[in-house]
C-alpha cells in the first residue's frame, strides 16, 4: 500500500543515515536521495581510510564497525577519537580540497559510506534544499567545534 | 568529527591538479594516437557514441531541471529522450512534405550552382593565363575544364552514394538517442559500478578521475556549442555586410561543417563561393571578397575561436592543440580530425591522475598493507596451528 501522507517506513540502512547528525534534518524521500549518492566501501581492521596530509576529496558516514583517528602529536597512541556507528569524518571535504588534519583507520571491520565533494556540489544545483539542510547542519557542527575549542583555551589560560 | 584542519605533509600525495612530465605527455600522445587508428576501423560505433555524448551533454540541464522539482532520475530520463525523439519526428514529418515538393528546384539549384562554379573557376584559369604565359602554354584552363567534364554525371549519379551513405549510416546513427537515455538515466550507477571495482586505497582519487573525465568531456562539448555559434554569427554577418545571399543559412551549414578540422572548412569555402559565382556571374570582386571573409574567419576560427573554446576547455596550449589536429589527420583521416580533442582531453585526463597514483609510494604501500590484511582475513583458520 502506497503511503501518501506521513512519513514512509525507513530501511535498515536508511536508519543508519537518518542517525548521522548530519542528516537528521532530511526526510525520508530526501534520504533516499542522499543514499543513492553514497559509495559504499568495505575496510578490513587496520586498513587505512586516509591519511594525514591527503586531499580530502569526500565525508565519510561509518554505517558499521569502528573508525580511529589518529595524529602522531597527540600524547599516547596519538589517537583522537574513535567513532562507531552512524558518526561521520573528514566532512571539511565538502566544501574544499583541504588536506585531511589526521589518519583514519578502521579499528575492527567497518563499512563507511562515503559522498564525494562533486555529488555534493551536484546536490547543491538540483536539490538546493536538501544540500541547504546538510550545509546548515555542517556548520552548526564546526561553530560547536569552535565554541568547544574557545571553551578549553580559555580553561587553559585560567589555569595559568 | 573533522579530520581536517592543518596541512600535515605525512604523504606524498600530491595537492591539487595533478602535474605530469615529458614521459606522461608522450604516452597520453602515444596512446591517442593508438586510440584514433583502432577507433578509425569501428567507426559504426564511435560515430553513434560521439552523437550520443553530444545529446547527453545537451540534455543534460532538462534532465537536471526535472530532478530538481522532484522527478525521478529514471522518469526524468525517459521524459527528456521522449520529447527530444518527439520533436525530432515532428520536424521530420513536417520537412517531408517541403523536400519532395521542392526536390525538382534542388534538382536544378544544385545544378545552377555546380555550373557557376565551374564557370567561375574557367574565367579564374583563363585570367591567370592571361597574366602567366606558362599557364597559357600548359593550356590550363583547358585541361581543368576537360577533367570536370570527364568526372561530372547526371544529378542521379552524384547523389546515389550520397543516399546509400545514409541508409547504411541510419541504424548506426539510431543508436544515439537510444544511448544517449542509457547515459542519463545510468550514468551515475555506472560510475558507481566502476569505482567499486577501485582498491580502497585509489578509491579517492578514482572518483576524482571520473569525475574530471565527466568535466572534460561536458566542457568540450559546450566548447563545441559556442565555437559553432561564434563561427555562425561571424560567417553570417560577413557575408550579410557583402550582400551576399542567405547569409544566415550560408552561416550555420559552414559552422557545422568546420565540426570537421580544415576538411569541412575547405568543404564550407567552397560552399560559400558556389553561391557568390553562381549569383554574381559578372563580379569577380565579390568572390574574392567572399573568399577572403572565408579566409579571415577561418583564420579566426583555427587560431583564435578553437583555442579560446575547445582548447580553453580542455586547458591545453594554443600549440599543443593545432598539433594534434594535424596528428589526427594524418593518422585517422577525417575521423581522427573530428575525434583527436575530445579523446586527448580524456585520455590527458586519465593519463595525468594514473601518472600522480603509479609516483605516489604511499598509496602504494596502503594498497598492498590493504591486500596483505584480506589475504591474511582470507587464510584465517586454513592451517592447523602448531602443536607443542
Amino acid at each position: 500500500m502506497v503511503k501518501l501522507f506521513g512519513e514512509a517506513k525507513l530501511s535498515g540502512r536508511l536508519e543508519t543515515l537518518r542517525a548521522v547528525s548530519l542528516f537528521e534534518q532530511l526526510k525520508a524521500r530526501e534520504l533516499r536521495i542522499v543514499d543513492g549518492l553514497l559509495h559504499e566501501r568495505s575496510y578490513l581492521a587496520d586498513e587505512v581510510v586516509f591519511d594525514e596530509g591527503e586531499d580530502g576529496q569526500a565525508l565519510y558516514v561509518v554505517l558499521s564497525g569502528e573508525v580511529l583517528i589518529v595524529h602522531p602529536d597527540v600524547e599516547g597512541e596519538g589517537l583522537v577519537a574513535r567513532l562507531g556507528h552512524g558518526e561521520f569524518f573528514g566532512d571539511m571535504a565538502l566544501i574544499d580540497t583541504w588536506p585531511r588534519a589526521a589518519q583514519a583507520r578502521a579499528a575492527v571491520p567497518t563499512v563507511l559510506g562515503v559522498l564525494f565533494r562533486p555529488d555534493f556540489q551536484t546536490l547543491m544545483s538540483t536539490h538546493a534544499r536538501i544540500a541547504s539542510r546538510i550545509a546548515l547542519q555542517l556548520a552548526r557542527e564546526m561553530g560547536q567545534r569552535l565554541r568547544q575549542r574557545v571553551d578549553t583555551a580559555t580553561q587553559g589560560r585560567g589555569k595559568l | 568529527m573533522s579530520a581536517e584542519a592543518t596541512p600535515i605533509a605525512a604523504n606524498n600525495a600530491p595537492h591539487g591538479e595533478p602535474h605530469s612530465g615529458p614521459l606522461v605527455w608522450a604516452a597520453i600522445i602515444s596512446i591517442t594516437c593508438l586510440l584514433l587508428f583502432l577507433f578509425q576501423k569501428i567507426l559504426w560505433l564511435v560515430v553513434p557514441m560521439l552523437l550520443a555524448l553530444i545529446l547527453y551533454y545537451v540534455l543534460v540541464a532538462p534532465l537536471q531541471w526535472l530532478i530538481y522539482r522532484g522527478v525521478s532520475r529514471e522518469a526524468s530520463a525517459s521524459i527528456v529522450i521522449l520529447v527530444f525523439m518527439l520533436v525530432v519526428v515532428v520536424g521530420t514529418l513536417a520537412a517531408v512534405p517541403w523536400v519532395v515538393s521542392n526536390l525538382a528546384n534542388l534538382q536544378s539549384g544544385v545544378a545552377r550552382y555546380v555550373d557557376g562554379g565551374t564557370m567561375f573557376m574557367d574565367s579564374s584559369l583563363r585570367g591567370l593565363e592571361s597574366s602567366f604565359s606558362i599557364l597559357r602554354e600548359a593550356h590550363l584552363a583547358d585541361t581543368v575544364s576537360k577533367r570536370l567534364a570527364e568526372s561530372s554525371g547526371s544529378f542521379a549519379e552524384k547523389i546515389e552514394p550520397i543516399v546509400v551513405g545514409l541508409m547504411t549510416w541510419t541504424p548506426s546513427l539510431l543508436l544515439a538517442p537510444f544511448l544517449a537515455f542509457f547515459f542519463l538515466r545510468d550514468g551515475r550507477r555506472f560510475a558507481k559500478f566502476l569505482s567499486g571495482a577501485v582498491p580502497n586505497a585509489y578509491f579517492e582519487r578514482t572518483l576524482f578521475l571520473l569525475h574530471g573525465v565527466d568535466k572534460t568531456l561536458r566542457a568540450y562539448f559546450q566548447g563545441l556549442i559556442q565555437l559553432t555559434i561564434l563561427d555562425a554569427v561571424t560567417l553570417a554577418l560577413g557575408l550579410w555586410l557583402l550582400g551576399i545571399p542567405g547569409p544566415w543559412v550560408l552561416g550555420i551549414l559552414c559552422a557545422i561543417l568546420a565540426w570537421i578540422p580544415y576538411v569541412g572548412t575547405i568543404a564550407g569555402g567552397l560552399l560559400v563561393v558556389l553561391v557568390v559565382a553562381t549569383d554574381f556571374p559578372n563580379s569577380a570582386a565579390m568572390a574574392y571578397s567572399a573568399v577572403a571573409l572565408f579566409g579571415l574567419v577561418r583564420m579566426l576560427d583555427d587560431f583564435v575561436y578553437m583555442p579560446l573554446t575547445i582548447g580553453k576547455s580542455l586547458h591545453m596550449h594554443p600549440l599543443v592543440t593545432v598539433l594534434m589536429i594535424f596528428i589526427g589527420g594524418a593518422v585517422a583521416g577525417i575521423s581522427g580530425l573530428m575525434l583527436v580533442l575530445p579523446l586527448l582531453g580524456v585520455v590527458m585526463v586519465i593519463g595525468e591522475t594514473l601518472g600522480a597514483l603509479v609516483a605516489d609510494d604511499r598509496l602504494r604501500a596502503r594498497h598492498h598493507h590493504a591486500v596483505a590484511l584480506r589475504k591474511h582475513a582470507a587464510e584465517y583458520g586454513l592451517s592447523q596451528p602448531e602443536s607443542n
